[in-house]
Parts: C-alpha cells; structure tokens; sequence
C-alpha cells in the first residue's frame, strides 16, 4: 500500500465520498501481498483469547477522538524525530513473525489478531494475512470499526474465527462529531455482517468515554440495537484511557479529550449493567 | 482467618522481630573436640567435635512453637564452621556487624570467645588456609582479576544436597546407629582397607550419638518448661514436644507430628556440621504423605492440624540464617539458606505424584509468606493435574515470588545426563537455587566456582588482558584487527573458553583433593545410605552417585549479544571496524557514543530474534562439550546457570562489551535478557531461552520473569499464567520464577526499608527480603525489564 494521501478532516462529510477520498485502496477486490503494518505486537492478552500476536495496519478512515493509537490513522509512513512509524511488509514477512508463537497459540488457543487502524482498510491485504494463517491453522480475529465498504468486510469472512467490532456511538451525529463519519455503514456493516456470522465468535465492543458515550439513553439505545442482531456473541465495554497521549505530544496532534477523566470500575460496570438488560453476555 | 494462622502468625512475628546474630560457640565446640582427639583420623575428630556441639550447645524452646530445635546459640544465628573457614571471621571480627551485605550482630562477648579458644587453632588447618596454601598461581590470576569466582566452597562445605528423609522417618538415627555398628563387626583391621572403613563407622555412631543427644536435651527442656508453665493449654503442648522429641529422630516416627519434627531435628544437624546451604527438603509431599494419611485415616489429626505443624516446619527452617564472608556474601546476598521443597512431579511408575499434601506444601508458603524454605513445583505438563499448578499460580499471584516452576521432563533428563537411570532419575529432586539432586544417593558440589562469560568476551578483544588490572590474565590470542572474519574471532573467544575451563578444573580437583582429606560430615553421610553399605564418607564418595564439580556461567546476555554485535556490525554490515570497536570499548565508550548507540542497536537476545539467537546454542554447546572432556574424582564435570546475584560484583571486574553494556555495571541475570532489551514481550523472551540447551546444564538453568501484578488479575489471569507454565514447558525451559511486583513497589522500598521489611523478591534462584539486599543488587532488580506487554 504506497497511498500518500493525507486524510483531511474527516468532520461532518459524507462517509462514501470521505471513503473514496481518504482511503483509495486500488488492491482491495483482490488479495495483495504487500501492506503497510504500524507495528507487530506480541503476547497480548486483550484482543482475543489466548496469547495474541497483533498486527496493527495502519490507516483508518475514522478520527475517533480518544483513538489511543493516532500514529495509526495516517496510511503513509510517518517520521517523528528518529522514530518511524510503518514499514511495507510481505505477507511471508508478516507470517515469520507470526508463526514464532506457535506453541503459545497451541496452549492459550490464542492466534493472530488483526488490528489497525482500520484493517480492513487494506482488506486485500488482510485478507491474504487471515487465509494464510487459517491454511497453517493459526485461529484468526480481526478488531475492526466496520467503516469500509461491505465488500470489503466480505473478503475476510471466510477466513475468521473472531470479529471483535468496534460500535462508538450508536448515536448518528455525535458519531460524525467525535469519529469524523457518520455511523449508517458502521451500523449497515454489523447487521450484514451478523447475517454472515454463523460460526464466527461476533463480539460488539463500546469504548465508554465519560460525557461523551456514557450516559443511560446512549446504552439503552446501544442494547436495543445489539439486541436485533442474531449471532452476537457478546458485548465488551472498553474503558476509556489515556495510554495514547504521549503519542499526540510526540506528533504534535491537540489532544481534544483533555478534560475527560477515565472511569472508576463502578463506573464501568453500571454502563455494563445497562447493556445486560438487552444483552445476555457484556463483559 | 483458619484457626491454626494465630499461632503461625505469632511465630512468624517472633521471627521477623529477631535479630540475625553470630554464632562462635558451635566453633568453640567443635574446637574443643578436634584438641581432646588430637592425633587421631580427622574424621573421628570432626565428629567428637560435632558430638561437643550437640552436647554444649544453647538450647531453647520459643513461645508457640509446636516443632523445636535450632543451630545456633539463638534463632537466627549464623554459624561458623571453623574446620571449613575459620580465618574468615579473623578479617572480618569488627566490621561483620555492620558490613553491607548480610551483617551479623557480633558481640564482645563472641569476639573474646573466637580470639582466645577458636581462631588460633585453625590457623593454616582449616580448608580455606590450605586452599589458599596450595591454590595453583593461574587460577589466583584469574580469580583476583574476577575472571572466575571459586573461592565459595572454600568458605562453606557441602550443602547443594539432598538427605534421603524417607530413610530417616523409617529407620531412625537409631537404626542407623545399629546399621553401623552392624556394619562394623564385620570389618577387620588386618584387612586391607577396612580401617578407614573402622574410622568412618565409628564416627557414625559419635554423630548418631550426638544428634539423639541433642534431642533428648529437647525433652529435657520441654519437661521442665511444661512444669514451670501455669497456662494449661502450653503445657499440654509442651508435653507432647517432650514426648516427641524424646522418640524422634532416634525412632522411626509414627505419626505426622514426629515425622515433621525428625525431620527438623536432623535439618539442624546437618546444618550444624558445615554451615552449607541447600539441605534440600526434597519431596515433602512425598515423604510426609504415608503419615499424614496414616493420621487423617486414624482420625489422630485433621488438615488443619497437618497445615499448622507444616507451617511450623517452614518457619523453623527459615530461622537457619547462612553466614558467609564478605566477598561471598555480595555473591548471594539475603542470609538465604536456600533449602528448596518441591511438590508435584511424578511417582516412581510414572504416575502422577500430585496429593492432598501436594497442596498444602504450596499453602504452608503461603500462610507463612517468609523467603525459606525456597518453594518449587516439580510441574509435568503430562501427568499433573492443572488444580495443582493453579495452587502454585496462586501463591506466585499473593507476591510470594514462589513457588518457582521446573519443567519436570527437563529436571529428568538432567538426572540421565547425570549417569543416573530413568527409574530412579523419575525421583530427581529440585535443590539450593535450581540445581538437580536425588534425595539420598547424588553427591555433588553443584557450584564450585562461576566463570565470566562478560570476562571471556573482553579476553578476545583485548589479547588476553584484564582491562580493570592491565595485567595478562589468560593465553594470547593476538590483535583482534587481525582477524579476517568472524569466525576468527569467535575462535578466539573459544581459546579462552578453553583456558578459564582448565584453569578451573585444576581448581576442582584441588577442591575434591582437600574436601576428601579435611571435609568428612559424618552426620550428613547417615542419611546416604550407601555410605554405610560401602564404609565410605559422603564427601570421599560413599553416595550412590557422584557427580563432577558444577561449574556456573554468568552473563548469558552478555557474551551472546556481544557476539551477535561483533558479527553484526563487524563483519555482516560493516558499520564499524574492529579497531573502531576496540578503541570504543577501550574508552569504555567515551567519545565513541555513536558507536554505543550502534551496540546498544544491534540485535539482541530476549527478542525471539535470530539474528541475536542463533549464537546461543553454538557458545553454550562449546563451553559444555569442554568442561565435560575433563573427568574428576566424581565424574564428569558439570554445569548450570545459577548466578544468583554474583552477575553484580562479577561485572565490576569487566570492561566495556560490544553488547553496548559499559564498563564495571553488572552483567545481566540467571539465563535472562539484559535489563530493558528485551522488548518483545514474555513469549519471545521464552523463545530465546528455549535456545539455551538447557538438559545438557545438569545444575540447572534459572529463569527470573518479572510480572506486574495487575496481569495475572482474576479468573483470566490465572489460565493466562497456567498457558504460559504449560508453552514453557513445551519449549524445553527448564525454569522459571516469577517475581510479581511492580517498579513502584521497588523503589518506595528502597526508600523507606523499614515500612517494607516484609517485601520479597526473587534474586535469582531464591527469595530474599529486598530490603536485606544491597543497594546494587536492589538496583540490578529494578532494572530488569518488566514484562508488562500484556497488561
């Protein structure tokens, strides 16, 4: 993926024109076998079971506010000071690393991760990533905001164990307000993709920002709407940090969410309490 | 609250609040007997002045103790072993008391005692002054130079072994007492041999002797303590400690309370005669287990009652307090005795070996959450239930740091590498910090001396020279810009490899030379009980199996990410040239901090990286396949990987490496990466390691993997630990601890020492009290990457 185009403010446009603008990606019908990773990130432990190996892609079509990775959003490599942040990678490339926790994969029934940025931003590219490891029976998941054309999503169906989908706001303007995009092919995306998910662990997951996402009206809406998809696994809510800020400081990027304050746990677990009463399983 | 953890929660106050002090008078003791016996075989004169030290000794009973006993003249002493070192106190008389690492209170009173009646006698007698007598100039120059370290079994005698204590709870010092008179009558002193045999049996029966002795004085004290006492509920208990003792250890015990008393009676005996560390407690939950279900089957005890008679043993072995010099002590600081108990693994079918005593092994540490007895898990991934490991997850989830995890097929195959059979070698035992052991039948001296593997690095790039001394310290091997390619060098490194091996076999069979001559331990060779069967002591090599002198390597990280950055940058990609290189390090990198940066740059190991890895089996399959072409007196020599915190004062002899390290800091830990470049998470450090051929290491590899405490948080974080324990296995790793706590725990230590006396720490292969640690060794573990990538 050599695209160097920037992403230009993204607020208030039209999701499909925004799509075509910012994320041109001429490979994406077919698998590719190049793409730009931001980084490759072993033994996690919160994106997906088991030991994971996370592959970040970089470039997404969203600027979601809180976004603790923003070295992720940009598709072009970026050079801060001496650091670089993305690098072209081959798919064997991507693989050898991926392969070497193997006997962790075993054990944790853990596998690899795709994570971005958006990845299936470059689904062509993941794609080729998720069919090799399911060939070398490696489980797969991807972490996506769904914010891509379908057909881009129905690439990488066949190849998934997992899909943990990221639901920012169920709440259409303030999804364009704080994302940068509205969320009618977010929300069109998930039904489609619930239709298709027979099989696939289908996890909703809810970043809860104080002031933001949090308050009762925004939940009940949230659960009402997971409660009409079919193959929902479960829904995660992800507390709001801000691990991310040095990063902001680091690429001289205003970090707009400086009054927020992350939540205590008995917060948290009342937003969860919330969505229960729509969904069997929130965690 | 269980209603047992008053009582061990009193004792265990009692503990913390006691004072380590010296102990002189066991020395003064041992004197008196070797001059009443002057003239007579060595042996006969160690163990009548044992049997003065059982006989003379203080004895005491403290308030709630259910198990009773103890090495020195008070709980916590350390003991001198005059016939070991005795001139290590002479130099250290005024300063031992307030020396940095591991100081012993010394009182006027002691000093007095060790000046007039002790020190005098062993001038030029003891084995540490015969060593430095007859100590070959080659090894001096390595070992003043800090190419090795190989004075620590000079100082402290045989420990690092195991006793067979099933042969003590089913014989009896008794039985023994009537196998050696047995043994003999059978003898004749007009046969050829059968006189040193005569020596040994009879200073059998001197310690058999000596040892009952000392635990019917127990009685006796017990007895007059129940008397005096007007609580009716301690003078009950004091009662019973009479009865017990008056029969354990002389009979075979008959119920689980004598069998945990015999077996602490005769861990003090042991102890008594040498001052070693790593009197193993083996299997405990092996050879406890008949009694314990004979009692819970009677109904005589509850498992309550077993746990709180368990806890009392930990805390009673805790109170064992290791006295070492000086130099030594900054080697393995922490006063740690390093008696290792192991659970789990497999029985003598192959079976799992996991029982209800299994768990309570792991919930005695718990309860008492003090640094010893050094908890392990004999783990085998194919027979032990995953209930048993969880137990073990969650003593390492309380911050207890133990028990520490063995790869049990690898400590198997260890025993086999060690000439023992896979029948037996399915007993191995766990011992002192990693080493592997056989409860009853394995001698050894499991760390003889360590090697500096920084040291060896430093001599290939500096022809044989000491940087710190300037002095020529090992063979020539020319100007390093001469070698054409990296294999040159690497040669190099070998040639030296070759000669710190030689010089320190020499050093081993001077070792083995003065330790059969002037090192008998009557009392330990009782529980061997081959050493009877032969007539032959335990340190001339009555043990059913002997092993060559163990020999430890320190700075795993060290030499291989020096090798990789030579070839890497050297020869691969030519960033630099060898003579750039050498005159960087000669400047210990100043004025050269682009050629640092490029050091500290290249690839390391701890990163699952081949460009790092791939030298690590290739330098440690050479350093093994050299030290075993050398036969001793025991066989082959051997080695491990067991730093303990010796990476410290052994890098202050050390100059700058290409690995980007700077001169004099310490070299990096036990087989783990160098602190803070290891960046690629807990699995690819597991990776790297599982490079290290770790079977062919018969003393034991030791992992140390730091871990926040917030990663193995509820149910989640306990299958993450289980899934980790399990992949390490797979990969071969030997062993692994886990220190669970985090940087800001460490430091707000550092800085109030009194408010945190109770942290523990894993050092490296044991646990100590962080706050007894030196301010370096405290810093070293600061440093050590936390694997926190997870979190």
């Amino acid at each position: 993926m050599k695209s160097s185009v920037e992403p230009k403010s993204a607020r208030g446009t039209d999701a499909t024109a925004l799509l075509e603008k910012v994320m041109p990606v001429p490979h994406a019908e077919t698998e590719i076998s190049e793409g730009m990773v931001l980084r490759i990130e072993r033994s996690s432990i919160h994106d997906g079971d088991g030991f994971r190996t996370v592959v970040f892609l970089k470039g997404c079509p969203l600027r979601c506010q809180w976004c603790s990775t923003p070295e992720s959003m940009s598709p072009a490599v970026e050079h801060v000071g001496t650091q670089t942040y993305g690098t072209v990678m081959s798919v064997e490339e991507v693989m050898t690393e991926v392969r070497k926790d193997g006997i962790f994969f075993f054990h944790s029934g853990g596998g690899m991760t795709l994570s971005g940025g958006e990845p299936l931003a470059q689904a062509g590219f993941a794609a080729a990533l998720l069919r090799q490891s399911q060939y070398e029976a490696i489980n797969t998941a991807i972490e996506t905001g769904l914010a891509v054309p379908f057909r881009q999503v129905e690439k990488v169906i066949p190849y998934l164990d997992a899909v943990y989908a990221d639901l920012k706001h169920i709440d259409e303007d303030k999804h364009r307000y704080y994302c940068g995009m509205d969320n009618a092919i977010v929300l069109d995306n998930l039904r489609r993709l619930d239709g298709m998910a027979k099989g696939i662990k289908l996890v909703v997951r809810m970043p809860l920002v104080p002031g933001i996402n949090d308050d009762n009206e925004t939940l009940h809406r949230t659960g009402t709407f997971l409660a009409t998809l079919d193959n929902l696994h479960s829904a995660q809510i992800l507390p709001y940090h801000r691990l991310g800020i040095d990063t902001y400081r680091k690429l001289g990027r205003e970090y707009l969410l400086q009054a927020v304050v992350t939540p205590d746990p008995a917060h948290v677990e009342a937003a969860r309490e919330i969505l229960r009463n729509h969904v069997s399983t929130v965690c | 609250m269980a209603n047992y953890m008053e009582r061990i929660n009193a004792l265990r106050q009692q503990y913390l609040h006691t004072r380590v002090d010296m102990d002189v008078y066991n020395a003064k003791f041992l004197t008196e007997g070797f001059k009443a016996t002057e003239g007579q075989p060595w042996i006969i004169q160690k163990a009548t002045g044992y049997k003065h030290q059982c006989e003379k000794k203080n004895i005491y009973i403290q308030d709630h103790e259910l198990l009773v006993g103890g090495a020195g003249f008070k709980p916590r002493a350390g003991i001198l072993c005059a016939d070991s070192s005795c001139s290590i106190l002479d130099r250290e008389l005024d300063t031992i008391s307030t020396r940095t690492f591991d100081p012993f209170f010394l009182s006027e009173d002691g000093k007095k005692i060790f000046k007039e009646e002790v020190s005098e006698y062993w001038k030029n007698k003891s084995l540490l002054d015969r060593w430095r007598a007859l100590a070959p100039d080659d090894m001096e120059t390595l070992r003043d130079c800090g190419m090795i370290y190989i004075d620590r079994k000079a100082v402290r005698g045989y420990g690092e072994t195991t006793p067979g204590w099933d042969r003590l709870l089913a014989v009896g010092i008794g039985g023994i007492r009537k196998e050696a008179e047995a043994a003999l009558a059978k003898l004749d002193d007009a046969r050829v041999g059968d006189l040193e045999k005569m020596f040994f049996l009879k200073a059998e029966i001197i310690a058999c002797d000596a040892i009952i002795h000392l635990a019917h004085r127990h009685a006796d004290l017990a007895e007059k303590m129940a008397g005096e006492c007007a609580d009716p509920v301690r003078k009950a208990e004091l009662e019973t400690i009479a009865a017990v003792c008056r029969r354990v250890p002389e009979f075979p015990a008959q119920s689980f309370y004598e069998a945990t008393q015999s077996v602490l009676f005769y861990e003090y005996a042991i102890y008594m005669e040498q001052n070693a560390s790593s009197y193993n407690l083996g299997r405990i939950d092996q050879y406890l287990y008949p009694y314990y279900k004979a009692d819970l089957d009677k109904g005589v005890i509850t498992k309550e009652d077993a746990q709180e008679l368990l806890d009392c043993l930990w805390i009673k072995v805790a109170e064992l307090s290791l006295f070492q010099d000086e130099v030594t002590a900054q080697f393995a600081a922490g006063y740690c005795i390093t008696v290792q108990v192991t659970a789990g693994g497999i029985d003598r079918f192959g079976n799992d070996a996991v029982n209800d005593l299994s768990y309570q092994v792991i919930q005695a540490t718990m309860d008492v959450r003090l640094k010893e007895p050094n908890l392990s898990i004999r783990y085998n991934i194919s027979k032990n239930p995953d209930s048993f490991l969880r137990k073990g997850i969650e003593s390492i989830r309380m911050g207890l740091t133990m028990p520490a995890i063995y790869h049990d097929d690898a400590g198997i195959r260890m025993l086999l590498n060690k000439g023992v059979p896979l029948s037996e070698a399915w007993d191995w035992t766990p011992c002192g910090c990693v080493e592997t052991n056989l409860g009853g039948r394995m001698k050894q001296y499991t760390d003889m001396a360590d090697v500096n593997m920084g040291g060896v690095v430093e001599m290939a790039l500096n022809d044989g020279i000491s940087r710190k001394t300037g002095k020529r310290v090992s063979v020539s091997t020319g100007d390093p810009t001469t070698f054409a390619t990296f294999n040159d060098f690497f040669d190099a490194v070998k040639t030296h490899m070759r000669y710190f091996v030689d010089v320190v076999v020499s050093g081993n069979q001077l070792l083995d030379y003065l330790s059969m001559n002037y090192r008998p331990v009557p009392a330990l060779s009782l529980m061997f009980p081959d050493c009877i069967e032969k007539g032959i002591d335990y340190s001339a090599g009555g043990a059913k199996y002997n092993c060559g002198g163990g020999v430890i390597t320190v700075g795993q990280a060290d030499i291989i990410n020096s090798l990789a950055a030579v070839k890497y940058l050297v020869y691969d990609e030519k960033r630099v040239t060898m003579a750039e290189l050498c005159a960087a390090l000669a400047a210990n990198f100043e004025g050269y901090g682009d050629i640092r940066q490029m050091c500290l740059d290249a690839p390391k190991y701890g990163n699952d990286d081949i460009r790092a890895d791939w030298v690590v089996g290739e330098t440690y399959t050479y350093i093994i396949d050299q030290f075993e072409k050398y036969d001793t007196k025991f066989g082959k020599m051997t080695m491990g990987m067991l730093p303990v915190s010796g990476n410290t004062p052994i890098g202050a002899w050390v100059g700058a490496l290409p690995s980007g390290r700077q001169a004099w800091t310490p070299l990096a830990d036990g087989i783990g990466a160098t602190g803070g470049t290891d960046v690629n998470g807990p699995t690819a450090l597991l990776k790297s390691v599982s490079r290290i051929p770790h079977a062919r290491f018969t003393q034991g590899t030791q992992l140390n993997l730091k871990i926040e405490p917030s990663i193995m948080s509820g149910e989640k974080g306990i299958a993450h630990m289980i899934n980790l324990v399990k992949s390490m296995c797979t990969l071969d790793v030997y062993h692994a601890q886990f220190n669970v706590v985090d940087r800001g725990t460490l430091i707000a230590a550092q800085e109030d020492p009194e408010k945190y006396k109770h942290l523990l720490i894993r050092v490296a292969g044991y646990t100590a009290f962080f706050v007894e640690l030196g301010k370096e060794v405290q810093d070293e573990i600061i440093s050590r990457t936390e694997i926190g990538a997870w979190n």
